[in-house]
């Protein structure tokens, strides 16, 4: 009986797995014409199709207070939306759910009038008090309030339905983003959630264009649109789909195979890879307003503290050949500033002119060493004036490809100087530790990427920032500070006249140039692909409105309601 | 009977084990969740959050010990806690949205190539020295040298990129939605196609080859003279003699690979963006995830005690030594 029962199961098992095998792929191929071109000519038009997060699996979450990242794109940006929007490209802010902005004489008041006739997406109208309602929310829970807003705000007042005013503990200007960035939540529904950090709002009710949530699975998510928008006729494009890709490879496939309408991922050698495919239709955009890759070197050790040593290491760097290789041409060598385009309006000609080292020059590079006292051993390599030879490790993200690249670069480019530099890398995580705990020489790293110079260079020489070593520092790396540098900073912090703030950015980078505190290698680009079978009016070289990448939020906002569909 | 009791103690203490292991391997990586969740962001989250994130996430700075027992009580709960890197949806609901999919996807080729590839070794023995016998073994070997995900990026590039014969990601089709429908089952087989025919074949030869050579020994047992002699049909001697008792070791094999499934095709079901647990495990460890981790170790861990479980009670029905011993 078992014999014949085992007998059974073989066969079936065996038969099974032959039919499986042998019958399935022609099966299979059946009807795999159908989905070759659907693929090619998307199920739905209506949809405009996006990549930003890459997961393989969703999770439902629409909280639009938890850091990016835990709740699912365009949360933060896209279902809520915050007060105004910083525009990098055209350098000032955009009014959203705010018209207005207005700060008192001594900068210590901040009032904004709200937008009338918003609506939630339940129809119930939008009034100063949800905005009150909510700064008093990330009050309450610290865990909210990740971009620190608590930390110069002493407390938020409605004024009336149209008017909410901020004061703030002590002067401080370029706090205005961190306000004017905070998505806002309807009180009518949250004074009701018990929790606002464990909660995950898995039907919103917001004031942004896509606020219905069409379909949730697994490997794909849909939003719909928001039937009171506040702005008339927008948005133009039905609805948003999130197909679930876990890495840029697949995203990258789905962008050549035509299914993703709108994507910001990193693509190598693009012209060839993606633009050649269908030159019609495949565009990309990558303007250099993203933050400047910047080697660091750590200033709080020996030889590091000396600005000539700086110098010179920035002056052997061939950063043409840097951005060639290991950037596929996509940005320019950074200057003295350090600063990108996204801080065009801020340069100060005079600092950029005096900044020569970061200019290639190996020749004055050892003289400056030579004259500085590092001299050469027998073995080539210099020794530092307290007799150690000058080797040093640079640290870097195990696969993260640009930088390693680079790093390998700058490590052939200082041995013309007589110093040993080897690439070191390691997990993000613990490359990232030593990172903020400033146990490393020399590091690969990334700037502040905000509005004003102000959060640049406060992360880069301001004693604020600055930790010593062993513990972790948010910013300042290089743990680099200057007196100046904190006047500078002060005085910036409490002014908000235009043309004051750019004459104290000015200073700020004259006083970079002349110290080096931190080696800039090149400003980011900020990557966006776009495809124009379905949508147009995307933003471009030629029709600059906004950032084309999905990846800086608010900016996308704008985006989402200017595209069309064909 | 008492060999089975006998043997759920041991899984017992397997089991404990391995769920003290699960807590601490994580915890001896270098490295913290909260400044990893901070690095996420690129400088976009102020220093003064990071404090009051770790509070929200439940980092402390307890004894291990005391961590350790927290552990182990919620685990008794069937609490696993929130995830760091899905903050703050439950470890249990994360979990939840791949491990279907990774069972359905692994155990499909796991079975099918455990079937396929004894068969194979059954008859090609039976007809040593003819065609089967001799092309196949090294052609499996050869092709099972290869990893899983490097056959799955070359079955990906050359019939689902170059020929569009199969979807190229996804488990099934985005327009549907999840149903017991024939639309919806025939979508699924049709985007498991690729990836389970990447874990197939890497996995053939090595079924084959060892039901190969224990079938080489039986066959020269006596009783198979004895029941040739005896004038029994060729395939009742080939299974019900020969292949039943060269099967014990590859029924071993069997409950080991079951229990590998989990993690072995997580790079497979990374290729074809198959929304799996694969991408978690590495979505875990990227961010620290020690929940996560945990979660998906534990799952790990009982589906392999889980499989020897099974294996040994079939081994009881399979091998009547066992019963009377």
């Amino acid at each position: 009986m078992s014999r014949r029962l085992l007998m059974m199961c073989m066969s079936l098992l065996s038969l099974g797995g032959l039919v499986h095998c042998s019958k399935s792929p022609p099966e299979g191929a059946q009807p795999a014409p159908a989905t070759a071109p659907a693929a090619v000519a998307a199920p739905k038009v209506t949809a405009l199709t996006v990549i930003q997060e890459q997961q393989a699996s969703w999770v439902r979450n629409f909280n639009p207070l938890l850091a990016p990242g835990n709740a699912r794109w365009p949360t933060r940006a896209g279902i809520y939306e915050p007060l105004m929007i910083y525009n990098t490209l055209k350098g000032e802010f955009v009014p959203w759910l705010a018209v207005k902005h207005e700060w008192s004489a001594d900068n210590k008041k901040l009032t904004l009038s709200v937008r009338p006739g918003v609506k939630w997406s339940d129809g119930q109208p939008f009034t100063a008090r949800d905005v009150a309602f909510t700064f008093e929310l990330l009050k309450k829970h610290k865990a909210l309030d990740f971009s620190a807003v608590w930390a110069f705000l002493d407390g938020v007042q409605v004024k009336d339905d149209a008017t909410v005013e901020f004061s703030l503990v002590r002067p401080y200007v370029p706090g205005l983003v961190y306000i004017l960035h905070q998505p806002i939540v309807p009180e009518h529904k949250w004074k009701d959630v018990a929790d606002p950090v464990t909660f995950t709002n898995e039907t919103p009710v917001a004031t942004g264009p896509f606020t219905e949530v069409k379909v949730f699975q697994n490997q794909i998510f849909e939003l719909g649109r928001n039937p009171h928008y506040w702005q008339p006729g927008k948005p133009a494009v039905q609805s948003l789909r999130f197909p679930a890709y876990p890495g840029n490879d697949q995203a990258n496939m789905a962008l050549l195979t035509g299914e993703l309408d709108w994507a910001g991922s990193f693509v190598p050698d693009i012209e060839r890879v993606y633009v050649a495919k269908d030159k019609e239709n495949n565009h990309y955009w990558f303007p250099l307003v993203g933050n400047t890759t910047t080697l660091y070197v750590n200033t709080a050790k020996k030889p590091f503290d000396d600005v000539r040593v700086r110098k010179a290491i920035s002056m052997a760097i061939d950063r043409d050949q840097i951005v060639k290789v290991a950037m596929y041409g996509y940005t320019r060598p950074a200057d003295a500033t350090a600063l990108s385009d996204a801080h065009k309006n801020w340069h100060n000609p005079k600092a950029l002119e005096s900044g020569d080292w970061t200019k290639l020059d190996v020749a004055k590079a050892n003289a400056l060493l030579d004259e500085a006292g590092y001299k050469r051993g027998e073995d080539g390599v210099r020794m530092t004036p307290d007799k150690q030879p000058m080797r040093y490790e640079i640290n870097v993200v195990t696969g993260w490809s640009d930088w390693v690249r680079a790093s390998q670069l700058i490590g052939q480019h200082l041995k013309q100087l007589g110093i040993d530099a080897t690439l070191k890398t390691y997990d993000f995580s613990p490359y990232f530790e030593r990172l903020q705990k400033g146990e490393f020489d020399m590091s690969m790293g990334w700037t502040s990427e905000e509005p004003t110079p102000y959060h640049f260079y406060r992360g880069l020489m301001g004693s604020e920032t600055l930790r010593p070593i062993g513990e972790i520092a948010a910013h300042n790396w290089n743990r680099f500070a200057s007196k100046e540098a904190d006047e500078l900073l002060r005085a910036f912090e409490g002014t908000n006249d235009a043309a004051e703030q750019k004459k104290l950015a000015g200073q700020m980078q004259e006083l970079f140039v002349q110290n080096a505190p931190a080696i800039p290698l090149f400003p980011g680009p900020s990557w966006g692909e776009y495809n124009t079978r379905r949508f147009t009016n995307f933003p471009s070289a030629s029709n600059p409105y906004a950032k084309l990448t999905p990846n800086s939020s608010p900016e996308n906002l704008f985006l989402m309601v200017e595209v069309k569909p064909k | 009977m008492r060999h089975l009791l006998r043997n759920l103690a041991l899984y017992a203490v397997a089991a404990w084990a391995s769920l003290t292991l699960n807590f601490l391997i994580p915890r001896l990586m270098p490295g913290d969740p909260a400044s990893t969740m901070f690095a996420r962001f690129r400088g976009q989250l102020q220093p003064e959050a990071i404090d009051a994130l770790r509070v929200a996430f439940g980092f402390t700075n307890e004894p291990l010990y005391k961590q350790y027992f927290t552990y182990v009580v919620h685990l008794f709960q069937g609490d696993l806690g929130l995830s760091v890197a899905y903050f703050p949806a439950k470890v249990t609901d994360v979990i939840a949205t791949g491990l279907g999919w990774t069972l359905l996807l692994a155990g499909a080729a796991v079975i099918i190539s455990f079937a396929l590839g004894t068969t194979l070794g059954v008859v090609a023995t039976w007809r040593r020295g003819g065609w089967l016998d001799s092309v196949l073994p090294p052609v499996l070997v050869f092709l099972g040298a290869f990893p899983y995900f490097w056959l799955a990026m070359v079955l990906l590039y050359v019939l689902g990129f170059n020929l569009g014969a199969f979807p190229l990601r996804h488990a099934y089709d985005d327009a549907l939605a999840p149903a017991f429908s024939g639309e919806f089952i025939l979508s699924v087989v049709q985007h498991m196609m690729l990836p389970a025919s990447a874990i197939v074949i890497a996995t053939l030869g090595g079924w084959m080859l060892s039901m190969r050579s224990t079938m080489v020994g039986v066959l020269s047992e006596d009783y198979i003279t004895m029941a040739n002699a005896k004038g029994l049909s060729q395939g009742r001697i080939m299974f019900h003699y020969a292949a039943r008792n060269a099967l014990l070791p590859n029924v071993t094999g069997f409950g080991m690979a079951l229990g590998f499934v989990l993690s072995g095709s997580l790079l497979t079901e990374i290729v074809f963006s198959y929304p799996g647990q694969g991408y978690l495990l590495i979505q875990a460890v990227r961010n620290q995830d020690y929940p996560l981790m945990q979660g998906i170790f534990l799952t790990i861990t009982l589906a392999v005690l889980g499989a020897n479980l099974l294996v040994d009670i079939l081994y009881v029905w399979l091998d009547p030594r066992t019963r009377t011993r």
